[in-house]
């Protein structure tokens, strides 16, 4: 788990061009959206895009996207718990 | 006037166009007539045929005569695409009154300009908005707010004294006696959109666009991609209606020719989601979208993308140009091409598309639409047309230009000169008539399909306590166009840091302005007469 959330906070940063952020130093539990890393809802249509390309998972639903699109950490939880379904 | 681009036209397309002298709810009435039973919109769950659809209208316009409204008044809509907008929208135009098209991003001081300039009279909004609008409603001359009731939010409502007290959009559709058409005579040269875009001072300034403007647009833009025999096709309408690209390419085509308009939303940021589900459920023939959608969707993987994009006839981008390689991705993927088209709040929608279903050159705009004539001029005096190939300024004339600035005859008299509007966009012209833009005169930056002035977010920026100065500016960005950069000089002897800024932006700020980096400069830089140099502060952004 703790080399999923590294590498997808590396990912999300290179997708999305977040110049200011160190994802390195970015918390497990920092929210996508508002006070957090500020994404739009392009940038969480990239997200998904991200997630089923690099991992298979698709993420297409708005019941889904509330449980998954909350923290970095729900959303590695989530892709683990897909992986492991294989 | 020499117009080369009427050979590369496609057969169904002939140079010039008749257009009817009706107002803008006569789609709606024809649409009712010839197929009362077609799907009109589909909203989640939800589901109104046209003839549904046009008996809630008839009911919402005669409410509001009830309320006073008249002729002439302007009715604010702050809506995203909903049923709400759609009833509001004709049942302002059956009244001859005028929409005045919000965008539902903007709060705070800029709602209140927009309310004041327009002289809106009413309001009709959600109650998820109404905090934003009771915030300002007593520096405003608007004296009657229909709230959309979705959460019971206004229930919860603590109002000040001496503000109008809300009233619910579904009890005031009820309370109407009656769903025959309104007695009111409307004239096609009326004015019947107020549609507000970003200014280059950061004040926002309306396009006056009369009925016979919006229904030439209409018809340009329907003949140019003209689909027969689509039946109750679905349009997925994302682009929200409360933008000219919207209302043209999702509400009044769909309307017209009697569509399914398949609704989405965009209330918080999670509707998005939905768009994937929506597209393999309803399978629409049509799909508007900015480059930034347009390059969100185009990243998943390629037989995802193909799947969910293989119903659609006619695909267009608008707002911003399209990357090449979204382009290319489309095309390998579906065997057929993206339309681009142009255009602006000041020309009711599009004054160029290139041809469909053919497609253009890569990077180009297109062709002028018929009956449009558009030439390049310099861009210093805007009298000397340019030859092919020079860059100058795109000019542009049709039946959809504005009728001006609402309230405001120096930008008119600066925008439209003789006719002719005078976009600000630079582009150049090849032989065969096809138009490229090349940069913007002034300092617009395009972010997802929004147009932004820098003067926006550096007057955000400069009310911040430790902020001294500041600048903001585009820069590339594979998915959205733009993104923004802020340039920030801080009072001397304060210290902040750049998430703390960062921050205040969010707290400040529509999303789509929200810069997506920031430079801490000693001074920002200035020509001697206090312009700030924006091409430095470009290229140092371009190094980040």
């Amino acid at each position: 788990m703790k080399e999923l959330l590294r590498e997808l906070k590396i990912k999300i940063v290179e997708e999305l061009q977040l110049k200011e952020v160190n994802p390195d130093q970015l918390g497990d539990d920092t929210p996508f959206f508002d006070r957090g890393l500020g994404l739009d809802s392009v940038d969480l249509l990239v997200l998904v895009a991200l997630v089923d390309r690099d991992y298979g998972v698709q993420i297409f639903s708005r019941e889904l996207g509330e449980k998954v699109f909350i923290t970095i950490s729900t959303l590695a939880e989530y892709i683990a718990k897909m992986r492991k379904a294989k | 006037m020499n117009k080369p681009w009427l050979k590369h036209y496609e057969g169904h397309v002939p140079p010039s166009l008749t257009y009817p002298e009706v107002p803008i709810d006569r789609f709606l009435s024809n649409t009712v007539d010839r197929h009362p039973d077609h799907v009109a919109m589909s909203f989640n769950e939800v589901h109104f045929t046209y003839k549904a659809l046009n008996e809630r209208v008839n009911r919402f316009a005669h409410a509001l005569l009830k309320l006073g409204v008249e002729k002439g008044d302007r009715i604010a809509l702050l809506l995203v695409n909903s049923p709400t907008y759609v009833f509001a929208f004709f049942a302002v135009m059956k009244l001859g009154a005028v929409v005045v098209n919000l965008n539902v991003g903007i709060h705070g001081e800029e709602l209140a300009r927009c309310l004041n300039d327009s002289g809106a009279k009413a309001i009709v909004t959600l109650d998820l908005f109404a905090q934003g609008v009771y915030a300002v409603i007593k520096n405003t001359g608007v004296k009657t707010v229909i709230l959309h009731s979705v959460f019971g939010l206004e229930k919860k409502m603590t109002l000040e004294q001496g503000v109008p007290q809300p009233l619910v959009f579904q009890d005031v559709v009820a309370s109407a006696e009656t769903a025959e058409e309104p007695a009111i005579r409307v004239l096609p040269r009326e004015v019947a959109v107020l549609q507000y875009t970003s200014g280059s001072t950061g004040a926002p300034k309306a396009a006056t666009l009369t009925h016979n403007n919006i229904v030439a647009s209409v018809i340009q833009s329907e003949t140019w991609v003209g689909i027969s025999d689509a039946g109750n096709a679905a349009v997925l309408c994302v682009i929200p209606f409360f933008h000219v690209f919207g209302m043209s390419a999702c509400l009044l085509i769909s309307v017209l020719k009697g569509y399914r308009m398949v609704l989405v939303p965009r209330i918080d940021l999670m509707d998005i989601l939905s768009l994937m589900e929506t597209l393999k459920t309803y399978k629409p023939i049509s799909f508007p979208a900015v480059p930034s959608l347009w390059a969100a969707i185009l990243s998943l993987p390629p037989e995802v993308a193909r799947e969910h994009l293989s119903s659609i006839r006619v695909a267009t981008s608008g707002g911003a140009p399209l990357p090449r390689w979204a382009h290319e991705r489309f095309a390998e993927l579906t065997g057929r091409r993206i339309v681009e088209a142009y255009g602006l709040s000041e020309a009711s929608s599009a004054t160029h598309f290139t041809p469909y279903p053919r497609g253009g050159p890569l990077d180009s705009i297109g062709l002028p639409l018929p009956d449009t004539e558009a030439k390049i001029v310099d861009r210093e005096t805007g009298n000397t047309e340019c030859g092919a190939g020079e860059i100058g300024e795109l000019v542009v004339k049709g039946p959809q230009i504005m009728q001006g600035y609402w309230n405001n005859e120096a930008l008119t008299s600066a925008a439209l000169r003789n006719g002719w509007l005078h976009t600000g966009d630079l582009a150049r012209m090849d032989q065969d008539g096809f138009f490229y833009l090349v940069d913007r005169k002034d300092d617009l930056i395009i972010s997802s399909g929004f147009n932004i002035y820098p003067g926006e977010i550096e007057e955000i920026l400069r009310k911040h306590p430790k902020v001294r100065d500041a600048a903001a500016v585009g820069v590339p960005d594979r998915i959205k166009g733009q993104s923004i950069v802020a340039v920030i000089a801080l009072k001397s002897g304060v210290e902040a840091d750049k998430q703390e800024l960062l921050k205040y932006c969010k707290d400040n700020m529509p999303d789509y302005r929200l810069p997506r980096a920031i430079i801490l400069k000693e001074e920002i830089p200035r020509d001697p007469a206090g312009k700030i140099l924006r091409r430095m502060l470009r290229q140092e952004a371009l190094a980040l």
